[in-house]
């Protein structure tokens, strides 16, 4: 048979608690309800957006870096690149000048050589005509001389030359200037 | 001098007459009689929290503006907290409960350190709008009443067990609790699960004493502030008009700084408690798994 008592106490100990502390039912379950009213509107209404809102932002950030990255690396290829294609540029330049600087010298030495050889035809042209023009006054020197000659012989000789003697006169005339 | 005579024959007579339950505002026997000054703070926290929490998040924006930054600051913070002690997939899940918690503890603690909580409210007449002592104040913070407490932890307890459930299963429940580690075989491992059989018993009894625990630990500090304020604002009451005015301004000034320390730190340890107890039902058994593989 087991005694009552120890419970008895025990009950009356747990009424002396809820009393001394004011505990009823009624009372829990409005502090239960109004807490679970806070907690199920903050959830939705304010957690959930917050923290949606958290992690938006923290995925942009992290975009953000991304694409700065992204630029910088970008920006890193562009240099290079614009520094081979300056490199490239450079060195294309530097062969056409130094094509000009070829061409240039082939046509001046061309140019040069097209002037001596000008001034050479001019020269040979000049001879040509001073040559020519000797000989034609030399003819006429000797033709002139000739007949001087025959003229004064025949005024010395009083006699008048035929055309065999004049001719002949002249001829020795013109080989006695011409030597 | 009647400080010190109180002093010298004994303690109990300085301490204010600060109940130790909520006065109800309406007849007990009535409809309303569950309406007690505490129900009414709590009603008063609710519209503050909620008040501030849809300003806060009333068109938000990427720039965030001044209310908006608060609480996300404050969301975020807590946040960490929560998913540094039970990890980020159970964070997810159990911060709902763990945010309001805290947020609704520490406003229902800072609230009874506001001027006439406690204070205001119904007492021996000693002229007109005036009283000698609030037998049955207006306002009582919903953290000094026992059956507010015993709710929070109540409904902590419920989601500490939907949580656990839901991770690791009824079975897996009974496997974390009385099932023995180490992997031992034979003799040696009849008597570790013999010993893992009792540790599960206490373990049971130490989860049912958790609500207990925690509802007490949070009222019995927060009622024993209130007594603390009411207590140091009363000392100096048979001094005369000026010296009872001068000390009830001077002596409990300190102890506000005190309570307001007290307050945040019951509110946190309240939550970090409840983060802890799920951190561990929730986690896995590591070490059994490993032995099942092998």
């Amino acid at each position: 048979m087991i005694s009552a008592t120890p419970i008895i106490i025990a009950a009356g100990k747990v009424d002396a608690i809820v009393d001394k502390f004011g505990l009823a039912w009624g009372k829990f379950i409005a502090q239960v309800i109004i807490f679970w009213i806070v907690f199920t509107i903050l959830k939705k209404y304010a957690f959930g957006p917050i923290l949606a809102m958290l992690e938006q932002r923290r995925q942009r950030i992290a975009d953000g870096e991304a694409k700065l990255e992204k630029i910088a690396k970008d920006a890193a290829e562009a240099a290079k690149n614009s520094q081979a294609i300056i490199d490239k540029a450079e060195a294309a330049a530097a062969r056409l000048v130094k094509e000009a600087d070829d061409a240039a010298k082939a046509i001046q030495e061309r140019r040069q050589q097209e002037a001596v050889s000008s001034a050479n035809t001019i020269i040979a042209k000049a001879r040509e005509a001073a040559d020519l023009e000797k000989e034609q006054l030399m003819s006429q020197l000797k033709r002139e001389f000739g007949r001087m000659v025959s003229d004064a012989t025949s005024r010395v000789t009083g006699k008048v030359l035929n055309t065999d003697d004049q001719t002949r006169i002249n001829q020795e005339t013109a080989a006695q200037v011409s030597a | 001098m009647s400080i010190f005579t109180l002093q010298s024959h004994s303690f109990s007579p300085v301490l204010a007459n600060v109940h130790s339950y909520a006065s109800e505002l309406f007849a007990k026997s009535s409809v309303l009689g569950f309406f007690t000054n505490s129900v009414l703070v709590a009603l008063v926290v609710l519209s503050l929290v909620l008040w501030f929490a849809r300003k806060a998040t009333k068109s938000m924006t990427l720039v965030p503006h001044k209310a908006q930054n608060f609480f996300e600051f404050i969301v975020e913070f807590l946040y960490g907290q929560v998913e540094g002690i039970v990890g980020p997939k159970q964070a997810r899940l159990a911060f709902p409960l763990l945010g309001t918690l805290f947020i609704y503890i520490l406003v229902s603690n800072w609230f009874g350190l506001l001027p006439g909580v406690g204070t205001i409210g119904w007492g021996e007449s000693t002229g007109i709008l005036s009283i000698k002592a609030a037998h049955d104040p207006l306002l009582r913070p919903p953290t000094a009443d026992l059956n507010a407490t015993i709710g929070l932890a109540v409904s902590a307890f419920l989601v500490w067990l939907f949580l656990t459930i839901k991770e690791i299963g009824v079975w897996g429940f009974i496997v974390h609790t009385f099932g023995p580690k180490g992997g031992l075989k034979g003799v040696m491992g009849m008597v570790v699960a013999a010993v893992f059989l009792f540790v599960g018993v206490i373990e049971v009894v130490s989860i049912i004493i958790r609500p207990v625990t925690l509802s007490i630990r949070l009222f019995g500090n927060i009622f024993a502030g209130e007594n603390v304020l009411h207590t140091m604002s009363d000392l100096m009451a048979g001094t005369g008009p000026v010296g009872s005015f001068l000390g009830s301004i001077a002596l409990p000034l300190p102890f506000y700084f005190m309570e307001l320390l007290v307050g945040l730190l019951q509110a946190i340890v309240f939550t970090l408690l409840c983060a802890v107890y799920i951190q561990l039902s929730t986690t896995h058994d590591d070490h059994g798994h490993e032995e099942e593989h092998h």
